[in-house]
């Protein structure tokens, strides 16, 4: 304010710069604050993803995935060493890759091997969208038990690890699917179900 | 899955059957007469799965759909025979049928008891046992927000409701459909489980709660009963069995009977 009163008289140029300062600043304030989640996840999409940049040391972050065994149907914990960062979409999209490729130990993966994570997108409102390729629905012919611990390995291990992750949406090849194999409605955002889970 | 506490949707269970019986799409009145039987005339029962859809494969190269399809045909000739309603099935043969259109074969035939059958499958072979679902509501907070939306503005919805108009409306109202009879829901599961462990001779995995998309837009009592493990080679031995099949049915129908003497 009292720089444009001074500007008034002596220096157009003075009113030129301030002006572009000003349209600088909220050049970078629209990056940065509002457009930042959507623009970065757009850039994500396009290039290869790469775990870090090189030359910087991968920062490693330790999730915990829910697997099932054997021996009787719940879900049972395991942690497992990802990549950290930059984002909780990417970190997620890495946890649930490791969930697929199936236990380090005597654990069972309750998602098909062949399954791809296609895209995970964190909201500001909670809800994380996760894409899986066909392949989650296809290469298994799942029970009603089985249905369920796929779903909510899923839904637990984003809730479980990513605090801004409060309900989960599941779509197969980009679209919504009524559900898996005939069974779970997946229609809806899903709550994590820890009830599931081995003491 | 979770075993939600029952009168935690009691409340929105009681508004949306208000709703749906303003709009007439609820065959059976939330107070029917003494004995839960007296006002039903039609029951439909789902056979799980068929088609394209095969559902849960055993080793031996059973296939869900035929064994829940089996079952099925066996429940529908005891209930025509000994109880005194229509029985309907989503399909009487080997054919796709959508999620969606069977929950709406239902309430089309305005249902006043709603049976899925299936078989169970697991990657672990060990998985093995009978149990019975009824709908959870616990996974759809958003339905929580909507009902007391709906709860807050019922009067003012209801005058502008038409229902050939507002189809996003009817959508959700259909969309939560058993959301009135979870209650009703979970005694009949009840009692279909206590006799399926009677007689099956099977593992008792009890009754549960799950977010079933095939449960979820019926407007009547409604189960799934997964009979046993047809990915458990033993279990997959018996679901084919004429035998085990007839027991299943009998189970299912002798479940059935103790829920419509239950007084209301």
């Amino acid at each position: 304010m009292a720089n444009r009163k001074k500007a008034k008289k002596p220096k157009p140029a003075l009113v030129l710069g301030v002006l572009s300062v000003v349209l600088l600043v909220l050049v970078i304030i629209f990056f940065i604050g509002g457009g930042r989640e959507k623009a970065k996840r757009f850039v994500d999409a396009n290039i290869p993803k790469t775990p870090a940049v090189a030359g910087e040391p991968a920062e490693a972050k330790t999730v915990t995935l829910f697997f099932l065994d054997d021996d009787d149907d719940f879900l049972h914990r395991e942690t497992r060493q990802i990549v950290a960062g930059p984002t909780d979409a990417e970190e997620a999209e890495r946890a649930l890759a490791e969930l697929i490729k199936g236990s380090d130990g005597k654990y069972v993966s309750p998602l098909p091997p062949q399954t791809k994570v296609r895209q995970v997108f964190i909201g500001k409102n909670g809800v994380a969208t996760v894409d899986f390729s066909r392949d989650i629905a296809e290469k298994f012919s799942y029970g009603s038990t089985m249905e369920l611990a796929a779903v909510y390995a899923v839904v637990n291990t984003l809730a479980f690890n990513f605090k801004a992750v409060k309900k989960v949406v599941i779509l197969v090849e980009g679209a919504e699917k009524e559900t898996l194999g005939g069974h779970v409605d997946l229609t809806r955002a899903f709550l994590p179900d820890y009830s599931l889970v081995a003491r | 899955m979770k075993r939600d506490p029952i009168d935690r949707t009691a409340r929105g269970a009681a508004l949306a059957a208000a709703l749906l019986a303003a709009l007439v799409v609820c065959p059976v009145s939330g107070q029917a007469p003494a004995g839960q039987g007296q006002r039903i005339q039609t029951m439909v029962i789902d056979p799980g799965h068929g088609g394209m859809e095969t559902g849960a494969k055993g080793k031996f190269g059973n296939l869900e759909k035929d064994i829940t399809l089996a079952i099925s045909l066996k429940l529908k000739a005891l209930v025509e025979r000994n109880m005194g309603f229509e029985v309907v099935l989503t399909r009487e043969k080997d054919v796709d049928v959508s999620v969606e259109n069977r929950s709406a074969i239902a309430n089309n035939r305005k249902a006043g008891l709603f049976i899925s059958i299936h078989a169970n499958g697991a990657v672990q072979k060990k998985a093995a046992g009978s149990e019975t679902f009824f709908l959870s509501l616990n996974a759809t907070d958003e339905e929580t927000r909507r009902l007391a939306y709906l709860e807050n503005n019922s009067s003012a919805l209801q005058s502008r409701i038409d229902p050939s108009s507002d189809d996003d409306l009817m959508m959700i109202l259909w969309d939560m459909a058993q959301t009135a009879y979870i209650k009703e829901s979970g005694q009949l599961a009840e009692l279909v489980q206590g006799e399926l462990d009677a007689l099956l001779g099977t593992r008792n995995r009890g009754i549960k709660q799950a977010p079933f998309k095939i449960l979820a837009g019926v407007a009547c009592p409604a189960i799934l009963v997964e009979a046993a493990f047809i990915s458990n080679p033993e279990e997959e031995q018996k679901l084919a069995s004429e035998d085990f099949q007839a027991k299943v049915a009998e189970a299912i129908y002798r479940g059935l009977a103790r829920y419509l003497r239950m007084p209301k």
